[in-house]
């Protein structure tokens, strides 16, 4: 158990059902304790901006049509935005799949003859799993966002698209920085820490010329790159270095430069809980004399086109990776990110990473939550998420229902058979008669189940059950009944499709539908 | 390369199947006419929010103080003649020397017989290396625009603003801001982006360099507990020249 | 006024006592109540775990059974949300054209039980007398789907004796979810135990709500703690007068 939470994968291919992962996670008291901390603070921050701002429903309409049009015309948004990089001195180079996107950027690292690149967090790299690619290939990359670097360091793995270390607790950074980085008598207050970790990286940031990011936001328009942050490691990356590589999914991009003006009031207040963030810079292609003059942007599909076709699914693409769906999420706040086996967790990954895989991974996720909608509301731009795990739930079951492992699994006969129970009165009525009989055999002295079987056992597991009464509603109310007129007027009267439809009509012995006049 | 322009083609394929657009994109298709039958879908967008604010010149400059200080810059005021001389206190008050600034500073900054502090020294950025900015304590530059709403300061990196390296190697950043360049909301900010350029011109005079700089650099990342300063100025002093008549 | 009960499959075989109380509160607001003894299921349970097909063909039982019914009034919130928020996909994708004019000719007469009280029958004192302390745990469906907002707070506040007790969280989900609770019985646990401690916490001596689906959840872990509280129903509480104590 220790182990896998010591080393959790967040490869989709490989990483366990979310059932499975989700079970450590779950004993890691200390984890449980970080998640639920920095929860309740960006929360309780971001609650108190959103009150203030006035037309905050607005905006968020706002952004989902910015989104939604994009979408809709995102082939010419992108051909305007590399025909405006382009022109811009910058070069636009399109990725089909991850490893097509590795390719590319080690191929731009090696014209450059780069053993070094630093890099500035970017999920998309995470997603490509650009790192152990690029170690592999002879190239070191360093971190230098701090969470990064404590993860890259610690070897560990980020567990929140925008805290990500935020399941590791400060002396188990002093461990890491006092070990990797040799330092003796560090102190473990996070002040200490953070300039340890500035130290560390000044060096890097003046020395290394080839930089690597990823970007908020593509403007079509212009052909501008907008990167937003907290520390200032990416304006030194952006500025310092000769080269830059920029990786953006194809979802990025916005038509106008002034639609900025929605997107970047909804992303601080969402992700931290800040009107704004500390910094937030914006380029174009290269620029004489200032910052990197050999730039590139590698655009990635990676399965978001196969989104991008889907009716109800498409609105995942709105996603700005804000985290404020994670932050709000009962489900998160209980296992943290590494449960969900992927380097986007929460409801957003639950809904994003099986279709990136097009469903062929990550078949739990879209499970892996109590469909409460609190995600929904939070969303800046919208999106629908619990009616995106509705559909990915029917597709997966589809997919699954008919292998044979599934159409023995207690579950699936389950559920097939209360269909065919629900489909007929009659039915329904023998079927609670049985098992009515069937739980008094586990009933205790004290009418209530204490134990079930198979499936039932999950639920008994913590939590009892009250023994079935002995008489259902309906039966009550037709005991209480003496006529037995059928419902919507006489025989003679029934029309349309209660009429047409067999499975509304009682059998013979079964009381028809009665009024509370008729009863007494 | 052919491999280049193949995934291309796949990737744009892929996506207008999916838009059900028309014909996939080639290399020598005219994306900005394109992009133009989009417009108008554009247009469309609902835009229910709040564009202008509507507070008063005072109301404005006072929540940009406010917002300024709530992430612990100082922020001092002075009237148009009084600027050089703030300048100078700032500067001097530091207990810095070696600063940097942009070559476009207004003449008037420096006319003023105040800066000649003991040990002041100010190289103007005309092509410095990276090693000579590491060695500056401070750095001087005025902005494009300000956001009161968020305390938010815009630098267009024009000549009294100065390339990106100048404002994020130094320690300490001291930003002149006028009052008429304060705007209350972001939507005003982009705005006063339309108007900024050659008229007739749209796209083109739109900025290519832009920073928004909200705070000094912080992060949270351990154990959510907020560190300020991590790269990138610690200290930013802003002096607001009161340009504007005080209006109702 | 005549109202046609849609009891919903798991109160008529677990909870047929709220059902009881739901016929006990509108009878004695002189609503007449029917009972059409076709009904089972809304198709909630199969659509939530992937089994559209099932759904669907719930669903048009449903929509046909009621489909000259005055008032459909149906004391679960969750099952309401199916039917306003799954329903209409179901039909567009499964259904035909008749079919989707049915179920949008009855979509304005379907009302969960605090709604009918409230916004039918414009009541918010149902004559209840209920003299223990209470507190109210708002169900996802009800609070996000529904938008049921203060009304169950406008009904509880009005039932004389009752002591509303606030608890602390309200918006977060209780981790039953539906098969949730056993697919996900490890992190629906955990969830549960969380919320337990803010229910627990109000010293209630009850814990209501909308959905005994909810309170099942509540309640069975309540019943394995030994905890001092017990669930009920919150019509339970409204059909309970100083002459029938529902308790």
């Amino acid at each position: 158990m220790s182990a896998a939470s010591e080393h959790p994968i967040l490869d989709p291919a490989l990483a366990p059902p979310f059932p499975v992962g989700a079970l450590p996670m779950l004993r890691n008291v200390q984890l449980r304790k970080n998640v639920a901390h920095a929860m309740d603070v960006i929360q309780a921050k971001r609650a108190r901006l959103v009150a203030e701002k006035t037309d905050w429903q607005a905006l968020r309409t706002a952004a989902a049509a910015i989104k939604d049009e994009t979408l809709a015309h995102l082939g010419e948004y992108l051909e305007q935005f590399e025909e405006r990089c382009t022109a811009a001195g910058g070069h636009v180079h399109w990725a089909a799949d991850a490893a097509e996107a590795r390719r590319i950027i080690l191929e731009l690292l090696r014209k450059e003859k780069a053993d070094e690149v630093i890099k500035i967090k970017t999920m998309t790299a995470a997603e490509i799993q650009l790192n152990p690619f690029l170690e592999a290939a002879g190239v070191r990359a360093y971190e230098t966002d701090l969470a990064e670097i404590i993860l890259q360091l610690g070897k560990g793995e980020p567990s929140h698209i925008v805290v990500p270390a935020l399941h590791v607790n400060r002396s188990q950074v002093r461990e890491i920085f006092a070990r990797t980085m040799g330092i003796k008598d560090l102190p473990d207050d996070p002040k200490a820490l953070t300039a340890a970790a500035r130290n560390y990286l000044r060096q890097k940031f003046l020395e290394v010329p080839t930089a690597i990011s990823g970007a908020n936001f593509l403007v079509a328009e212009t052909g501008g790159v907008t990167v937003v942050e907290s520390e200032g490691n990416g304006r030194m990356c952006l500025t310092l270095p000769k080269t830059m590589i920029t990786l953006a999914g194809i979802e990025k991009v916005v038509p106008r430069f002034a639609d900025l003006e929605v997107m970047l009031q909804l992303l601080a207040r969402s992700a931290t809980g800040e009107r704004m963030n500390p910094y937030t810079s914006l380029w174009t292609g290269v620029t004489k004399g200032d910052g990197p003059q050999n730039f590139h942007v590698v655009l990635l599909d990676n399965g978001r086109s196969s989104i991008l076709g889907r009716k109800t699914e498409r609105q995942t693409l709105r996603c700005i990776r804000c985290a404020a769906c994670m932050n709000t999420c009962p489900v998160y706040r209980q296992t943290g990110g590494h449960a969900y086996g992927s380097v986007y967790p929460g409801p957003i990954g639950a809904i994003l990473t099986p279709q990136l895989y097009e469903l062929r991974h990550a078949q739990s996720l879209p499970f892996a939550s109590s469909l409460c909608g609190a995600c929904y509301e939070v969303c800046p731009v919208k999106i629908n998420i619990p009616e995106i795990l509705i559909d990915l739930r029917a597709r997966v079951t589809d997919q699954e229902r008919h292998t044979l492992g599934k159409f023995f699994d207690p579950m699936y006969v389950g559920l097939r058979a209360a269909n065919v129970i629900f489909s007929r009165a009659w039915l329904f009525h023998a079927a609670q008669w049985m098992g009515r009989l069937g739980a008094k055999l586990v009933t205790r002295r004290d009418g209530w189940i204490h134990a079930l079987p198979s499936v039932g056992a999950k639920w008994t597991q913590t939590r009892d059950l009250r023994g079935l009464p002995k008489q259902t509603f309906h039966a009550w109310w037709a005991e209480r009944g003496t006529a037995s007129q059928q419902v919507g007027g006489s025989a003679s009267q029934r029309v349309g499709d209660a009429a047409s439809d067999p499975t509304l009509s009682p059998k013979s012995g079964e009381k028809g539908g009665t009024t509370s006049r008729e009863a007494r | 390369m052919s491999a280049v322009t193949d995934s291309r083609k796949k990737v744009l394929e892929a996506i207008h199947a999916a838009t059900g657009a028309a014909a996939a994109g080639s290399a020598t298709r005219n994306a900005a006419a394109t992009a133009g039958t989009a417009a108008g879908a554009h247009a469309d967008i609902p835009r229910g929010y709040v564009r202008r604010g509507d507070m008063t010149v005072s109301a404005r400059h006072e929540r940009f103080i406010e917002r300024l200080r709530e992430y612990d810059a100082e922020v001092v005021e002075c009237e148009p003649e009084g600027l050089a001389a703030a300048i100078a206190t700032q500067l001097a008050a530091s207990g810095r020397h070696r600063f940097v600034a942009p070559p476009g500073i207004p003449a008037e900054w420096y006319v003023d017989a105040a800066w000649k502090i003991e040990g002041f020294e100010c190289t103007f950025d005309h092509g410095l290396e990276t090693r000579e900015i590491e060695q500056a304590e401070g750095v001087i530059t005025g902005c494009f625009c300000g956001v009161a709403d968020s305390g938010t300061i815009v630098l267009h990196h024009g000549p009294a603003e100065g390339r990106r390296v100048i404002t994020l190697l130094p320690d300490w950043h001291l930003c002149v801001v006028r009052l008429s360049q304060v705007v209350e909301t972001l939507p005003e900010y982009f705005d006063r982006c339309q108007v900024s350029g050659v008229r007739g011109q749209g796209e083109e005079t739109l900025p290519k360099l832009v920073t928004w700089i909200s705070g000094p650099s912080a992060t949270a990342d351990i154990e959510m507990t907020r560190i300020k300063g991590v790269h990138g100025p610690r200290f930013l002093h802003v002096i607001l020249v009161n340009d504007e008549e005080a209006g109702t | 006024m005549r109202a046609s009960l849609f009891i919903t499959c798991y109160n008529d075989t677990l909870f047929p006592e709220t059902g009881r109380a739901v016929v006990r509160l509108l009878e004695r607001l002189g609503v007449e109540v029917e009972f059409r003894a076709a009904q089972t299921c809304c198709g909630q349970m199969h659509a939530n775990t992937g089994f559209r097909g099932e759904a669907f063909s719930q669903a048009k039982r449903l929509v046909r059974l009621y489909a000259d019914a005055e008032a459909v009034v149906i004391p679960s919130s969750s099952c309401v949300a199916m039917m306003r928020d799954q329903y209409p996909g179901l039909f567009e994708e499964l259904g035909n054209e008749n079919l989707r004019e049915q179920f949008r000719a009855l979509v304005p007469r379907l009302w969960e039980l605090s709604e009918f009280l409230i916004d039918k029958l414009g009541v918010e004192d149902v004559g209840a007398y209920f003299p223990h302390r209470v507190t109210y745990h708002a169900s996802c469906h009800g609070l996000r789907a529904l938008h049921l907002g203060d009304r169950p707070f406008r009904l509880l506040n009005k039932v004389r004796g009752l002591e509303l007790a606030p608890l602390a969280n309200l918006d977060r989900c209780c981790g039953f979810g539906g098969t949730f609770s056993v697919k996900n019985g490890d992190v629906s646990s955990a969830m549960l135990t969380v919320k337990l401690e803010d229910v627990l916490a109000t010293r209630a001596e009850f814990c209501t709500a909308l959905d005994n689906s909810c309170l099942m959840h509540l309640g069975g872990a309540m019943h394995r703690q030994y905890a001092p509280m017990k669930t009920i129903h919150m019509a339970q509480i409204l059909a309970s007068t100083q002459a029938e104590a529902l308790g």
